[in-house]
């Protein structure tokens, strides 16, 4: 039965053999609680995403829904949300000047989402970046939740009158640190109406996220000061 | 990096797209509780996310042969059951609304989830499983941490930890089992 257990745990990280999985079908739905196994392992997997990334804290005890999906869901944005993430883009953190010249090029882009390395990346943290995304856009206190930083070594500065956001000239920006990396080697951005999201992969494994009106140029030079 | 984890999901929709259930059953229960935590992140109504989570799963089995593999299968799993919680929301006017199309009209038995779901929707359940986590021996830890947080496949780990991929499945695999009776003992059974 342990071994079986074993498989099942196995199949559940996509390292079994296909070889042994029908063998394990038939197992598993002659079984309820090997069927139970599986899904705790699943449950076990929303309770270590959960630590990292706590699952929209109580957003309804102080937001009607309408008032906080307005700007997302009932425009159509969440669509757009969902499906960004199938187009999303991948350019090199560490190569900046060529970043800076061509962040516009579309032919680039295109490029770096067709290579096997972009689509490597995608298969392995589409799942989680797909959900941390989500929660960027849809729960007002998901960036909040991170600790201060002190960014005037590069010209921001904290405010504090509505959440925690970082200010520069005309630049505002949230930001919020994960102890994960993703899976992620390159960064990676979103369009969403007038704001931008950036993923950008530090040197430590860490992975800071920031959301708002920010170039970047900018949003780069924050995270190379924060890998120093 | 292995890609089995997509393999394995490929080859079990194969099998589901020809009507293996079992092989449908098995997709259901690995991702039936990341689906349920996604919309009840959302709609926080244990009643109708356990509504739109099996819908979200009629559906799949019922738009199985138009899944192309594009995308990870839980990425399109998981925009389905966000469109239904959007489609939810917008049509009922946030009143609740039950789902239309009855369990019973599909082929799949859908199972009752009730120990998970309960542990979702109790944070402090999520949180206590992290507490254990913590607690486990380093070297389960380890392996269990890189493969669950880190997403790195049994060879990574392997390499990282410097000990043979046999090592790694049955390290990850007790952490499993500490913490699937740590939740039995301690979780489920206090709801």
């Amino acid at each position: 039965m342990s071994d079986i257990k074993e498989k099942i745990s196995a199949m559940y990280d996509g390292e079994l053999d296909n070889s042994e999985i029908d063998e394990l079908i038939e197992v598993v739905n002659n079984n309820k609680d090997m069927q139970k196994q599986l899904s705790l392992y699943s449950l076990i997997n929303v309770a270590v995403n959960y630590e990292s990334s706590k699952l929209s804290p109580n957003i309804f005890h102080k937001n009607s829904f309408k008032e906080i999906f307005s700007n997302v869901w009932l425009s159509n944005g969440l669509t757009a949300a969902a499906t960004v993430v199938l187009t999303l883009t991948f350019i090199n953190y560490s190569d900046f000047s060529r970043l800076n010249e061509n962040i516009d090029s579309t032919n680039q882009i295109s490029s770096a989402i067709n290579s096997k390395e972009a689509q490597l990346i995608a298969q392995k943290s589409e799942e989680y970046i797909t959900d941390h995304v989500m929660k960027v856009l849809n729960d007002p206190n998901y960036m909040n939740s991170s600790s201060q930083i002190d960014l005037r070594n590069v010209g921001f500065n904290l405010n504090t009158k509505d959440g925690y956001s970082y200010i520069k000239g005309k630049e505002k920006f949230q930001l919020r640190i994960e102890n994960k990396d993703f899976g992620l080697k390159k960064v990676r951005y979103w369009n969403h109406g007038n704001k931008m999201i950036y993923l950008v992969p530090l040197n430590n494994g860490k992975v800071i996220t920031l959301y708002g009106n920010i170039s970047i140029a900018s949003a780069l030079e924050i995270a190379k000061s924060l890998d120093k | 990096m292995k890609e089995n984890s997509r393999d394995i999901d490929s080859e079990l929709i194969k099998k589901a797209k020809k009507g293996n259930h079992g092989a449908f059953n098995i997709l259901m229960n690995k991702y039936y509780p990341r689906v349920y935590a996604s919309i009840f992140s959302f709609i926080k109504s244990k009643e109708d996310t356990e509504d739109l989570s099996q819908q979200t799963f009629i559906k799949v089995w019922q738009q199985l042969d138009s899944f192309r593999g594009d995308s990870a299968f839980f990425t399109w799993v998981y925009r389905i059951a966000i469109n239904l919680a959007k489609n939810f929301v917008t049509s009922s006017g946030f009143k609740k609304q039950k789902i239309n199309t009855s369990i019973e009209d599909t082929e799949i038995d859908i199972s009752s989830f009730e120990d998970i779901e309960s542990a979702i929707i109790h944070n402090e359940s999520l949180e206590e499983i992290s507490f254990f986590i913590d607690t486990l021996p380093e070297s389960l830890k380890t392996a269990f941490v890189l493969r669950e947080a880190e997403g790195k496949s049994y060879e990574e780990i392997a390499k990282i930890t410097e000990t043979p991929i046999g090592t790694v499945r049955s390290r990850i695999f007790r952490a499993r089992e500490s913490i699937v009776d740590f939740i039995e003992k301690e979780i489920t059974n206090n709801e």
